[in-house]
């Protein structure tokens, strides 16, 4: 025996689709057009089915004012099933129009007890709802349990009239546990707290059963990578040019490396003005930073052994002494004489310097006027 | 404790109701003694918390053993020595404590002590073996359902699968059985398959019963309720079921994972516990108070899972991990990685997945088996160490192919393991030497030493 729902039922579920993310608003208005236009069907069993349904959304609804998320589940629950149905049921509604129109047409021969009886437990379930809303306003809890109760007697005396057959549709639909909750009765005053606390921390977590997954779920958490700029960050500490330079040693071999490359590069090109003009550009560049970069050394080779110095004279017992700026000047002037005497430029290098310096004096002398 | 405790009343079965209040603490043991019996009077009210339902039931069941101990005992001390000797062996079982430590005593048996059976065209994809170990169900991806005799190895019945588009008027399944699961008496056979249906079988006959429609997506966990009819599914739609197999119906729905559940199973309590896939949680469902535990620790996509008594559990996963589980713990409690070895060249080795898991009810020893090596494809027994907290590899059986199901038999004497030339959900590789058949491993014991016997004295 198969589950599927005969066509009576099936035109409710397909008015009423509620998704998961509805909200009880929408699902009260879009009840009232069904209600409207249910007036006009006439009574069978379908309406009978409707009104039990009707009154079991609204019902749903009042628990949904009064407690927490447990009836959202429900709701979420029902609506679950509604839409398990309204995609298989979507061949019978074609069917149901016709019978629809039908039933329309035998409208006025039908007898009109049924359909009294209807109207008025649709009124009664409409007025029902209005009387909850200015109710819910003030005393949510209260005037739910109340129409609840009334509700819940109405869907009784349904079930009560309903065939066998379609009981056991709609329990087949919604599921025994709810349907055994409405029918007998059901303890929704006593609603979980739902933070259920676990003993310690090693334990696992404790959580409600009856909330759907969201649509938009992290299944497994992504993370964002994290980049870090090493001159701004805190971690890597202050700038120190001794452990730099002694660190990324390997640097100069490579720099190095590139300026031969530039260098044969610059050979080869002889046609291209332009690109040997940037070739010679980028090769003084690295000649030059080269020459910087080994004077640098060279100072700091100069002051080591000076410091190295004074260290031994303060071992020896005499006082160290400390040179000042200028003397530390003249020395290194000294130091660039002898070297370029090795090399042989010296003459050079003096004729030049007596040129910048006559040309600075002069310019210093009073000017004459001539 | 495998016989059945389906103690039927004379009168017509009523709607079992459940209360819904949760607000109650964690429940005493006194109140651990879980009744089987699931018929209640119209009369008592139903507002009542899930304590005091099991209460209700528990004094049930009581009165239901003496009226039996009164039928077969002559005096009244026998009687109760009877009922209390009952009593304790449930609950010790209900705890876990009642182990058989049989591990140790485990041989590797032959080549030759493995039987094949082989009658299945297309690979093997799920089995069940009935509670009295008589009879194994199996199905395959030909969508068919055989079953056998242990004993003989004869195929018993044959239920043919239908070609796909055929639904209407088939009797049987036309896509892939995903899972089966047969009830503790061996009445009902259901099963499960990729087009969201669920069949139910009587397993005498193999006549078709009912089908349950529903889910979403394919199912592809199920499991039988220890004791009763109730059968839970579990399905690729994350959703969960659970159905009253007695009365035709379907009872409700739980919510819960974050991605499509690869396994269930259930012994006598009322929950069930699932392995989630991808979203590499285990979770364990409590069904009367409508709550689920979670649990998280593997690396990998959660791809087998069994219990292995009320408390404690074991997952199979992709990243070839097998992890033994407490329900007092969030993590594991014992991990091996890469329990069946890598595979690929060399720098971009892969671990086999774990397909299969396979548990001895209330004892120390677990199986795992391994995806599609085609040379060293193995079948491997652990031990769990004491109180669950290791896990030693014992021996392991050369099973060539996928090992896409096994299931211990209740009383521990084999080992039962469907195998398939291709994975039991698609076909990422395929071992054209293996066999598509059910290998029935005979687990030997070693013969008590008589030295140890006067040792232990």
């Amino acid at each position: 025996m198969s589950t599927n729902i005969g066509s009576n039922t099936s035109l409710l579920f397909s008015q009423l689709i509620p998704t998961n993310a509805e909200t009880m608003e929408d699902e009260k208005q879009r009840q009232q057009p069904t209600a409207s236009r249910k007036k006009h069907t006439v009574e069978s069993s379908s309406d009978e089915d409707s009104d039990v349904e009707e009154n079991f959304i609204l019902l749903t609804e009042r628990r949904g004012r009064g407690g927490g998320a447990e009836e959202e589940g429900e709701q979420h629950h029902e609506g679950e099933e509604e839409e398990e149905l309204s995609g298989g049921d979507d061949d019978d509604d074609e069917e149901e129009s016709d019978s629809g129109e039908e039933e329309e047409v035998e409208e006025g021969s039908d007898a009109g007890e049924e359909e009294s009886d209807g109207g008025e437990e649709e009124k009664d379930g409409d007025s029902e709802a209005s009387v909850s809303d200015d109710d819910d306003d003030e005393d949510p809890e209260e005037a739910g349990g109340s129409s609840e109760i009334q509700t819940r007697e109405d869907m009784k005396t349904e079930l009560s009239n309903m065939s066998f057959e379609d009981i056991l549709k709609l329990q087949n639909k919604v599921g025994t546990k709810v349907y055994n909750e409405v029918a007998y009765g059901g303890d929704k005053s006593q609603k979980s707290c739902k933070k259920k606390k676990r003993l310690n921390k090693n334990r696992p977590m404790e959580i409600s059963a009856k909330r759907p997954a969201l649509f938009l779920r992290q299944v497994v958490s992504v993370r964002k990578p994290m980049f870090r700029d090493p001159r701004f960050d805190d971690l890597s500490g202050e700038y120190k040019p001794e452990i730099f330079e002694k660190t990324f040693k390997f640097i100069n071999d490579i720099k190095h490396r590139e300026k031969e490359v530039v260098q044969k590069q610059l050979h080869k090109t002889k046609n291209n003005h332009k690109r040997t003009e940037k070739l010679q550009f980028l090769l003084k560049r690295m000649e030059n930073q080269e020459r910087a970069r080994t004077s640098r050394e060279q100072q700091r080779e100069r002051e080591l052994h000076f410091k190295r110095l004074q260290r031994e004279r303060a071992n020896q017992g005499a006082r160290p002494f400390f040179l000042k700026n200028s003397e530390k000047k003249k020395l290194q002037l000294a130091e660039k004489y002898e070297e370029l005497k090795k090399s042989g430029k010296l003459e050079n290098f003096l004729s030049k310097k007596r040129k910048r310096n006559a040309g600075k004096d002069r310019r210093k002398l009073p000017k004459q006027a001539a | 404790m495998s016989s059945s405790f389906f103690i039927k009343k004379k009168e017509n079965p009523t709607f079992d109701k459940k209360g819904k209040n949760t607000q109650a603490p964690k429940r005493k043991v006194r109140d651990r003694v879980e009744p089987k019996r699931r018929q209640s009077n119209q009369e008592t009210e139903y507002d009542e918390t899930p304590q005091e339902k099991k209460l209700r039931l528990a004094k049930l069941y009581l009165d239901q053993l003496k009226e039996e101990e009164e039928n077969k005992a002559e005096e009244d001390s026998f009687e109760t020595d009877l009922i209390a000797g009952r009593l304790q062996e449930e609950v010790l079982e209900q705890k876990g404590k009642l182990q058989r430590l049989i591990a140790k005593d485990l041989m590797p048996p032959d080549a030759s002590e493995i039987r094949v059976l082989r009658g299945h065209k297309l690979p093997v994809t799920c089995l069940v073996v009935t509670s009295d170990d008589k009879y194994i169900f199996s199905a395959a991806k030909d969508c068919s359902i055989i079953k056998w005799d242990v004993e003989s190895g004869k195929k018993l019945h044959t239920i043919h699968g239908g070609r796909k588009g055929t639904e209407d008027r088939h009797v049987g399944h036309t896509a892939h059985i995903l899972c089966m699961s047969v009830s503790s008496d061996g009445k009902y056979l259901a099963t499960g398959d990729m087009n969201k249906l669920i069949m139910i079988w009587e397993a005498e006959t193999c006549k078709h019963l009912y089908k349950f429609t529903g889910h979403k997506g394919p199912v592809s966990g199920l499991s039988f309720r220890k004791g009763t009819h109730d059968l839970y599914s579990a399905s690729h739609d994350r959703s969960i079921k659970v159905w009253n197999v007695d009365e035709n119906a379907y009872v409700e729905t739980l919510f819960g994972h974050q991605d499509a559940i690869t396994g269930l199973d259930s012994l006598s309590r009322e929950r069930c516990v699932t392995a989630g896939g991808r979203d590499r949680s285990v979770r364990v469902w409590k069904i009367a108070e409508e709550s689920q535990l979670v649990f998280h620790g593997h690396e990998g996509s959660i791809d087998c899972i069994q219990l292995i008594n009320e408390e404690h559990m074991i997952t199979g996963a992709d990243d070839g991990s097998v992890s033994l589980w407490s329900v007092n713990k969030k993590k594991p409690l014992s991990t091996v990685k890469q329990a069946h070895g890598c595979h690929g060249d060399a720098g971009l080795e892969q671990p086999h997945w774990v397909a299969s898991v396979a548990a001895l009810q209330n004892s120390d020893t677990v199986a795992s088996g391994a995806s599609g090596c085609s040379h060293n494809s193995q079948v491997q027994l652990w031990k769990c160490g004491q109180n669950y907290r290791a896990l030693e590899p014992l021996f392991n059986v050369t099973v060539p192919g996928f090992v896409n199901s096994m299931k211990f038999s209740s009383s521990g004497q084999f080992l039962v393991a469907g195998v398939g030339q291709e994975h039991r959900l698609g076909r990422w590789w395929r071992i054209k030497e293996a066999k598509n058949g059910i290998y029935i491993i005979p687990l030997k014991r070693k013969p008590p030493n008589p030295e140890e016997a006067k040792l232990s004295e």
